[in-house]
């Protein structure tokens, strides 16, 4: 079943000088649940306004957006806010965990926009949830104390706790080593597999691409389908390390896509 | 429902969260309140001394003053009067009546010579009626007629001139003239300012027309009836009729109100105190909510990316308005009752009103007028200094708020 589908969708701004810069141009993509979907490309290439157009926080120029078929410009802010809050988890690079909060707080926190047993039961469901990605013992901490890698998986704890059919996660290793951010892809995919939600990644890190099972590239935007193989071969990195060592991991996670 | 109580919910855990900053904005609030319910509290009180001071010179409310006289300016049969007065009064069924003459000097014999003093010939519910007031000792009783040494209460400056004796020391007072002998001390009036010298001597007038035939020259007394406010109108009339009835030719009886209440625009001076002080306290107030105004809108600024983030999960756009909107609300209103609190703390203690209003006598309860007072303008304070930051809020675009 198809969950989120763009059909020739363009984004454009218009600049101060009064110029129009296209951002995205003509993109179609369908994720379907379960899917796992990784885009990669340079840094402005429309990555991230991709990810805002799949979330449902920003509308495209052109095209059309539709979630679980259903017209996505057709429907006033509220009800979207509340579809976007009951069916999408974002992953930060940043985190962006509320300043000053527990993680307890955090990952409570989108349920505190839900109704009826989730909203009663928020404390009780968040703590849970934090169990499930290793935080048990620090709910009660507050989230700006924790490391790098706890902080992301109370984020991933957020993302998750509504139990969201569609994961947006932006560069979800971005600001972790390269251990940390292979454990944190492992818990994101794992939990994303046990619910069945789709998990889109936008990503510079080859390896965290490589991961999903449909691999996109998205360049002066426009997306095609990516050849990860053909990606490797090109790295910079893998050019200067030894023959021996070549088909192995490029030592940085910042390793440009193209 | 979910809703409310969210909002509410991340409202309260905002303001748990920066207690800081909450807590430096709200003292401006929390004082300005306190301000404010002080200002109406000490008005209610100001209303009661000032009331309390008026009594003392008009008799409480609502007091008849009943006088007689004559249109030829001859002497009035007092005796005569006084049955009659004493006849209709017992008829009206009258609790608190009391008889007064003034104008009246004696000679007292002092340390530094015979020295004339003003008297004043009173029955004892005048005291009750004026809320007369004593520094040491007691207030004339029914039964000090029949003492042979007849009781007096004299004033604080005429008590210094006989060296300060203490009533418990049973002082005496030697009056010359016609109601000379020696009369006994019982009781200080206080002075009723600063400056206030007045040499007076109070005597029952029982006691004096018992040594004295006749009152002397230009004193005849007057007659004051303590009543009920509401049942003054209807009883005033009918007392005047009653006591006109039948009186010896060229004689008039006046009847007429001498308590505070009676006076029009008794209560503008209170009025105009409360609204000066209240105006000075309304500014304070206004100033308070600028101030949070400010803070709120730079917290606004900080906790755009918060915004963006609570947006991106699902709260919507009314949500976030009124979860900022009652955070100042809950704010400020919790920095209101605690201004209330501390005033009513303060205000609870008899050894502060006193100190402020010296001389009071009924401490009124604290004004619930005033409480209520602080608590709207700590809302409606709560509810402005709220709404603007929640319109920025509102305006805050989730895209630019988070930055993937």
């Amino acid at each position: 079943m198809t969950l989120v589908a763009l059909a020739d969708v363009t984004k454009s701004v218009r600049l101060p000088d009064d110029s129009e810069l296209e951002i995205l141009r003509g993109i179609t993509l369908e994720v379907s649940a379960g899917d796992h979907v990784s885009i990669v490309g340079r840094s402005g290439s429309g990555k991230s306004t991709l990810l805002n157009i799949l979330g449902m926080l920003d509308a495209p120029t052109s095209g059309t957006v539709a979630f679980e078929g259903r017209e996505v410009r057709r429907m006033r802010s509220g009800r979207l806010d509340r579809l976007r809050g009951d069916n999408v988890g974002f992953v930060f690079q940043q985190f962006n965990l509320l300043p000053g909060r527990t993680a307890l707080d955090n990952v409570m926190m989108p349920l505190g926009h839900a109704r009826g047993r989730l909203f009663w039961n928020r404390r009780q469901i968040a703590a849970d949830m934090l169990e499930r990605v290793g935080l048990g013992h620090r709910i009660e901490q507050i989230a700006d104390r924790l490391s790098g890698g706890e902080q992301q998986r109370v984020a991933i704890a957020r993302a998750l706790v509504r139990r969201p059919v569609l994961i947006l996660a932006d560069e979800p290793t971005g600001a972790l080593d390269i251990d940390t951010g292979a454990t944190v892809m492992s818990l994101l995919d794992e939990v994303a597999t046990e619910t069945d939600a789709a998990l889109v990644t936008i990503t510079h890190d080859l390896h965290v691409a490589a991961r999903a099972r449909r691999h996109y590239r998205l360049d002066a935007g426009v997306l095609e389908t990516a050849d990860l193989s053909r990606a490797f071969e090109a790295s910079t990195l893998a050019a200067s390390v030894p023959s021996a060592l070549a088909p192995s991991v490029p030592a940085t996670r910042r390793e440009a896509a193209s | 429902m979910t809703g409310i109580l969210g909002a509410l919910s991340d409202a309260w855990a905002e303001i748990r969260v920066h207690k800081l900053r909450v807590l430096l904005s709200l003292i401006g609030i929390a004082v300005s309140v306190a301000a404010l319910t002080g200002v109406v509290a000490l008005s209610e009180y100001q209303r009661q001394f000032q009331a309390e001071q008026s009594d003392r010179w008009g008799g409480r409310a609502a007091t008849l003053v009943v006088g007689i006289s004559t249109a030829d300016g001859l002497p009035v049969d007092v005796d005569a009067f006084d049955e009659r007065f004493t006849r209709v009064s017992e008829r009206f069924g009258f609790s608190h009546t009391a008889r007064i003459a003034q104008g009246m000097v004696v000679p007292v014999q002092l340390p530094d010579g015979i020295v004339d003093v003003n008297a004043r010939l009173i029955d004892p519910l005048y005291s009750q009626i004026h809320r007369e007031q004593l520094l040491e000792g007691r207030w004339l009783r029914d039964a000090d007629v029949d003492a042979l040494a007849p009781p007096v209460v004299i004033t604080e400056a005429l008590w210094d001139r006989i060296g300060r004796v203490p009533v418990a020391q049973h002082p005496t007072l030697t009056l010359s003239g016609a109601a000379g002998g020696t009369y006994q001390v019982v009781g200080v009036v206080p002075r009723q300012g600063f400056g206030d010298e007045e040499l007076r001597v109070d005597i029952l007038y029982d006691a004096y027309r018992a040594r004295v035939d006749a009152l002397p020259e230009g004193a005849w007394p007057q007659y004051e009836v303590w009543l009920g406010q509401t049942e003054v109108d209807a009883v005033a009339p009918v007392l005047a009729m009653d006591l006109r009835a039948g009186l010896p030719e060229g004689q008039t009886v006046s009847v007429s109100r001498s308590d505070w209440a009676a006076q029009p625009g008794a209560l503008d001076a209170q009025a105009t105190f409360e609204m000066v002080t209240g105006g000075i306290a309304a500014v304070i107030l206004a100033l308070g909510a600028l101030s949070l105004i400010n803070i709120q809108l730079v917290a606004m600024r900080q906790r755009v990316r918060e915004i963006g983030v609570r947006r991106a999960f699902g709260a919507t756009s009314g949500r976030v308005f009124f979860s900022v909107f009652l955070e100042s609300l809950v704010a400020t209103t919790v920095a209101g009752l605690v201004g209330i609190a501390i005033v009513v703390a303060v205000l609870r203690s008899e050894w502060v009103v006193t100190s402020l209003f010296y001389g009071i006598q009924d401490i009124p309860p604290f004004p619930m007028r005033a409480a209520f007072v602080g608590l709207a303008a700590s809302i409606i304070v709560g509810a402005v200094s709220g709404f603007i930051p929640a319109l920025v809020a509102l305006r805050v675009r989730v895209i630019d708020a988070i930055r993937f």
